[in-house]
């Protein structure tokens, strides 16, 4: 894990890096549109880590606001250009890695003796293929995210979603020597919302728990229907806990703590995205060292127009 | 609820004959294929509401499976059948726009269910369209 701020402003960088290259790109392959978006929202990222490295001179209110707003405005732009970024580098990606496999087959096939040298292109060989799988992932994240998938509304069982659910993370939480406890308040009315989607939000959670658990320790969900009548479930762990600088970053898109390759950053951006289309609320609290808790607020059923209100 | 039309999809040829026999015997118009490569072909030529996709299957697995169904055909629902609860591969149905996630074995009364308010899934998004 390295410091908050340094991942924050390296982070940024890489996006406006790597926006950079997907607009000379874009360009070059002809699509101008696109290219000039990606090169806007290029700008826009190299501005936020100028902003980042500034911000340790600055008092912390000032800098939050401005932070804010730039986020707001990114993700808007972001929304609609990721999909059509993830779409176009897919592409090629797609192409390299059949390349990478084509050049292995080939080299089976000439049947050249045995060297060192042999090895160590065949470990490249994988080597590029790795990779741009993990690319893949983040562009299938990026499209998740953007996408703009309206909620289908059902009456959904909630205690049922939650109950399979635990269910399925149980069996590898086990083996870890994690507990998976349900504290689950019978009788809860059924909801208007989107099972998929719920299920997509609640199994990121206990994936993240059980990420920060690592081993030996309890993952409690809960669920009951408060005083205003909405329906709330917690996920709480009993894992590393979230320090107090990084926890106001964390549903943001790319914010990850995790190993590369291990986490895309992406969990709970999409995860908020859905809570929101689907009129609910989540949010985070923590005490380092003391776990995490999770709770999530829905309403009986989302108002008309919540939809459109909130994507990011 | 009216009838709706379902495809299953397993490597397992005694899971698959049982489980297609069943839910003939529930009235739904059920077939069953040995492969993600044979339900895509199906697919093509038949109109279906509903699939039940096993996970692990040697050659296209079910994720891949998944991917070009949603790909091909957004409309219809799929439901995740899996013998290895992973955590992992469940996140990815999910955002790839399973319906469900379940682990074998499933009583068959709850598979029906599961069945139904996918295909109400379905209908609701049509009439949204
Ligand atoms: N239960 C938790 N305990 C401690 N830290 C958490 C917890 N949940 C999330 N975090 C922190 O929030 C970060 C962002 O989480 P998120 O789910 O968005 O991405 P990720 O888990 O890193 O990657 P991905 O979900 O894409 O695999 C994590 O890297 C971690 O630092
Ligand atoms: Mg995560």
């Amino acid at each position: 894990m390295s410091g908050p701020g340094k991942t924050d402003r390296l982070i940024s960088y890489l996006t406006a890096i790597l926006l950079f290259g997907a607009a000379v790109f874009l360009i070059i392959s002809g699509n101008t549109v696109l290219g000039l978006g990606a090169l806007c929202l290029a700008g826009l990222s190299w501005f936020t880590s100028r902003r980042l490295l500034r911000r340790q001179g600055k008092p912390d209110r000032e800098w939050l606001l401005d932070e804010r707003l730039l986020q707001t405005q990114k993700l808007a732009a972001m929304g609609e250009l990721a999909a059509g970024v993830a779409h176009e580098i897919n592409n090629p990606l797609a192409i390299i890695r059949q390349e990478a496999e084509w050049t292995g087959q080939v080299l089976r096939q000439a049947e050249i003796p045995e060297t060192p040298q042999l090895a160590e292109v065949r470990d490249s060989l994988r080597e590029i293929v790795q990779q741009v799988d993990r690319a893949r992932d983040i562009t299938a994240g990026l499209l998740n995210l953007a996408r703009k998938r309206e909620p289908v509304i059902q009456k959904v069982d909630l205690n049922r979603l939650i109950r399979d659910m635990a269910a399925l993370v149980e069996k590898e939480a086990k083996a870890s020597n994690i507990q998976v406890i349900r504290r689950l308040q019978e009788g809860l009315p059924l909801i208007e919302s989107d099972a998929p989607l719920l299920r997509q939000v609640i199994l990121n959670l206990l994936n993240n728990a059980r990420q920060a658990v690592g081993k030996d320790g309890s993952i409690t969900i809960s669920t009951r229907q408060a005083q205003d009548r909405r329906i709330v479930i917690t996920i709480a762990d009993t894992g590393s806990g979230i320090p107090p600088e990084l926890i106001r970053h964390i549903f943001d898109p790319f914010f990850t703590t995790k190993e590369p390759g291990t986490g895309t950053g992406l969990g709970l951006a999409i995860s908020r995205g859905i809570i929101h289309s689907l009129g609910g609320d989540i949010t985070a609290a923590s005490r380092a060292g003391e776990g995490a808790e999770f709770t999530i607020s829905l309403p009986l059923r989302p108002e008309t127009g919540v939809r459109h209100a909130a994507t990011a | 609820m009216d009838k709706f039309r379902v495809l299953v999809v397993d490597d397992e040829e005694d899971f698959l004959e049982t489980i297609v026999k069943r839910l003939r015997d529930r009235g739904l118009e059920t077939h069953g294929v040995l492969s993600g490569e044979k339900a895509l072909q199906f697919l093509e030529g038949q109109d279906t509401d509903v699939v039940v996709l096993d996970v692990r299957m040697p050659g296209m697995d079910g994720i891949e499976t998944l991917k070009e169904i949603k790909k091909r055909k957004p409309g219809i629902e799929v439901i995740m059948l899996t013998g290895h609860a992973s955590v992992e591969s469940g996140i990815q149905g999910m955002q790839l726009g399973a319906f469900d996630y379940v682990m074998k074995p499933v009583p068959l009364d709850e598979l029906l269910d599961k069945m139904r308010q996918a295909y109400e899934r379905k209908v609701i998004q049509e009439e949204q369209l």
